[in-house]
């Protein structure tokens, strides 16, 4: 560039100015976002070297998942705040209209007292579960190497706030009915010491410090979200259904919604991942080391589902066809 | 309405946090992440936000202001404010989108990591919120300019400037990394919420709404109020997490934290909000200078959290009052000096009424900076305005990236306040920044800046024009006086002497 050249406003930022195509909003303001992916050498705009400018030298920049632009990834629903928030408040209003219509018809009194016990087993310390999925996409979003990606972990650790406060809210509701099953006092230890949840605590702990980021989206968003929402939301929504609970049903139903695009926007970065050679044996490398632990914690978790024979390999079964839907 | 209350069942849903068996605690919440200062998990769990909102209350409020910050841009598109603003207006909105838009998003990383490794359940519900409002941020402080992007090549650099090498830039990203994007979850919520959020945004927010407003640009008063609301809630993240550490014995560390963080944060918005408060606001828009605002809201108001968290003011807090009366001016002088190397046109702020305000808003301007002025306005009034262009660098802060620089002519106190380390010499503008420095050398040690890269050979060619390409900054872009030298024309005639009147 020399001297002489005056440059002349663009319609767009410059970045995006060389494409054809009218940006969205969605482009206008989610791409290109994280300045700390610049200089592969120097993190942070201090020492090259201090220990935080290591932790992602290590973990972002040298992942064995490689792509030469990861700001190129989309997603495909092009979620952006505003319209995240616009989604989110109707469906909160359909969850809360059905808290409110079950609540007047008096819904939770007419539970059987053993199907109240599985709840406060199987359903309540779920909010762990579901704690540990939003820290798991905020870490996710702190370390990604491209705001597109950093944005999807942000909605989704929303999400899984919004399951926890769900959770949380029929905590305390049925401890109104059920006053004597342990609702809200007893979900730490069955989530910390009863074998139905070892399996998904064990994976959870683990997959929460996979600092890797490729590794974390891999674990998380592939293997440990996918086990969960089949074994634990879907197998709820059945167990529900079949024990005169609609109100979990049609719960689960919500929250699985947020699961389907959390499964398009991943899928998305898979497909991008594997236009890369080597990529593909990476991916699959992770997929076959967390799997045999997600497995494990289906089985203990679906076994002890009441009315909801076979779920654990029709959980299992689901996880791999989805693997199989985005290519691996 | 057979709806539980709120009340009923938060508790619940911050109830969250078990002893791991399958990895270590320390594995799960490293400290080089965590930053938890040795306080053990339970004596965490006492963290009790101020602020209490949920996900629902969340999403439905969020989208009614959204709501009413795009209706506002969508009802003003054509109202010609772009057209009929004064130039000096324009320079704020751009420096403005410059530095903030990927900054919030840099602190949506960092909201991202107390919703990970925060210690205290009730820290990680509010990061989480704290997160998607600083999307929010980015977003929005992206989304507006982009509309002036058609009209003036310089608002592309809303979302080019912290990938460059300007030097605003450089130190712009300097501060905040520092503040916290490569901070730990603890330093976060002291350094980003309390000291930076509560301190220092509330000046940048609320100030500059009120001058937009009078400045007739509702557009940008009603988002950066918009913003302002979010900022108030998150930023109380920081306060019980600082009420844990006083209680467990660490008070001293606390204490640290927040001295870095209020002596970074003044010098960034010493360069930032300074200039725009008492040069660039056209004189008839202006509320209040600079320095009224910093004794109002840094002296008045955020002294006092200070003093009711059980801290104490900051080591420097006099000789950082003291800097209210010039730091900002210096760094406006050096600014419009060095005009070509910014993304924005400075707007000098020097006609006659201009200086009589600032000579009674800051007695004593006319003996020191003015005199400065009486230079540049001499020369552009011979014709000779290359004569008031940069040939050279100046010498930069090792800590703030930034011109050491104070005041000068009557009253000179320019020093440089060197340090060698490990057998290198760094430079520092004040003592403030050198103590910054010694409190953990390893953050910065290695960090190069802008003059350093250009004695290392890496900036060629080695001048203005090598600097410019280093910086990403072509014609087109490069800065020029806001108004193009009109104001000049006010002093034709007047003799020196009634200049200074």
């Amino acid at each position: 560039m020399t001297q002489a050249e005056t440059l002349k406003p663009l319609k767009t930022w410059s970045h995006l100015a060389a494409r054809r195509r009218k940006p969205s909003e969605y482009e206008i303001v989610s791409t290109n976002l994280h300045y700390s992916t610049d200089n592969p050498d120097a993190p942070f705009e201090l020492d090259p070297n201090f220990p935080m400018a290591q932790w992602f030298k290590r973990y972002r920049n040298a992942c064995p998942l490689k792509h030469g632009d990861w700001d190129a990834y989309r997603d495909p629903d092009e979620i952006v705040y505003r319209t995240y928030n616009m989604l989110q408040d109707g469906q909160e209003t359909y969850v809360y209209g059905l808290f409110n219509q079950f609540s007047e018809r008096g819904h939770d009194a007419l539970l059987d007292r053993n199907w109240a016990t599985s709840l406060a087993r199987l359903y309540t310390p779920a909010r762990y579960l579901f704690h540990a999925l939003q820290m798991g996409s905020a870490y996710l979003a702190q370390i990604a190497p491209a705001s597109t990606i950093s944005n999807c972990a942000v909605y989704q650790s929303a999400d899984a706030l919004r399951w926890l406060t769900h959770t949380a809210y029929r905590t305390r509701e049925l401890a109104k009915t059920f006053d004597d099953v342990g609702f809200g006092r007893e979900e730490r230890r069955i989530w910390e010491q009863d074998t139905v949840w070892q399996g998904f605590r064990k994976l959870i702990e683990m997959a929460l410090v996979a600092w890797d980021w490729g590794e974390c989206f891999t674990a998380m968003n592939l293997v440990v979200r996918p086990a969960i929402e089949e074994a634990v939301l879907r197998g709820l929504s059945e167990a529900g259904r079949h024990n005169g609970d609609t109100l979990l049903g049609m719960l689960c139903d919500a929250q699985l919604a947020d699961a389907q695009r959390h499964r398009r926007w991943a899928g998305a970065l898979v497909q991008m991942a594997l236009g890369e050679d080597g990529n593909r044996a990476v991916l699959e490398g992770w997929v076959a080391k967390w799997q045999p632990l997600a497995d494990t914690a289906i089985d203990a978790y679906g076994a002890a589902l009441p009315e909801a024979p076979g779920l654990d390999v029709r959980a299992r079964n689901a996880v791999r066809e989805f693997h199989q839907s985005i290519g691996l | 309405m057979a709806l539980l209350e709120r009340a009923e069942w938060y508790d619940i849903a911050r109830a969250t946090n078990w002893t791991p068996t399958y990895v270590t605690d320390s594995e799960l919440f490293p400290d080089v992440m965590s930053g938890a200062q040795g306080v053990s998990a339970e004596k965490w769990e006492v963290y009790d936000e101020p602020y209490k909102t949920s996900y629902p209350e969340y999403v439905r409020v969020q989208r009614e202001k959204d709501a009413g910050a795009y209706s506002v841009k969508a009802a003003l598109e054509r109202s010609r404010m772009f057209e009929n603003a004064d130039p000096g207006w324009l320079s704020i909105l751009k420096s403005h989108y410059g530095a903030i838009a990927l900054g919030e998003y840099a602190a949506m990383s960092a909201e991202a990591r107390m919703a990970r490794f925060g210690r205290a359940p009730g820290m990680r519900n509010m990061a989480t919120f704290g997160m998607l409002d600083e999307n929010r941020h980015a977003q929005l402080q992206l989304y507006f300019p982009h509309e002036h992007c058609p009209k003036d090549r310089q608002f592309d650099w809303a979302h080019k400037a912290y990938h460059s090498n300007e030097w605003g830039a450089i130190a712009a990203r300097h501060a905040f990394d520092d503040l916290f994007l490569a901070r730990s979850a603890t330093d976060i919520a002291v350094m980003l919420t309390f000291a930076f959020e509560t301190g220092f945004t509330n000046m940048q927010f609320l100030g500059l709404a009120a001058d937009a407003a009078e400045t007739g640009d509702f557009t940008f008063s009603s988002l950066i109020s918009s913003i302002q609301t979010d900022e108030s809630r998150h930023a109380q993240i920081g306060g019980p997490a600082l009420q844990v550490l006083i209680t467990n014995g660490r008070k001293a560390e606390a204490q640290k934290l927040v001295d870095m963080a209020i002596a970074r944060a003044w010098r960034i918005f010493s360069l930032l909000t300074g200039p725009a408060m008492d040069y660039y606001t056209p004189l008839e828009h202006r509320k209040q200078s600079f320095k009224e605002f910093m004794q109002e809201w840094i002296v008045g108001q955020f002294e006092r959290s200070l003093i009711d968290l059980g801290l104490d003011l900051p080591w420097y807090w006099d000789k950082m009052i003291a800097e209210f009366e010039y730091q900002h001016h210096a760094y406006h002088l050096g600014v419009w000096f060095w005009r070509p190397t910014v993304w924005w046109n400075p707007a000098a702020g020097m006609t006659p009424d201009c200086r009589d305000w600032l000579e009674e808003k800051y007695p004593g301007w006319n003996d020191t900076f003015g005199k400065c002025w009486d230079v540049i306005i001499d020369n552009l009034l011979a014709g000779k305005p290359e004569l008031t262009l940069p040939e050279t660098l100046p010498i930069v802060c090792n800590m703030n990236q930034l011109p050491i620089c104070a005041i000068p002519g009557k009253g000179w106190n320019v020093q440089d306040y060197p340090l060698d380390y490990n057998g290198r010499s760094y430079h520092f503008n004040s003592e403030i920044d050198r103590w910054i420095f010694q409190q953990d050398p390893v953050r910065y040690r290695d960090h190069m800046t802008v003059v350093d890269r250009f004695l290392a050979g890496q900036i060629q060619p080695a001048n203005l024009a090598g600097a410019l390409l280093y910086m990403d900054l072509a014609p087109g872009e490069i800065g020029s006086d806001a108004h193009q030298y009109a104001w000049v024309e006010a002093y034709r005639n007047t003799p020196r002497n009634k200049r200074i009147a």
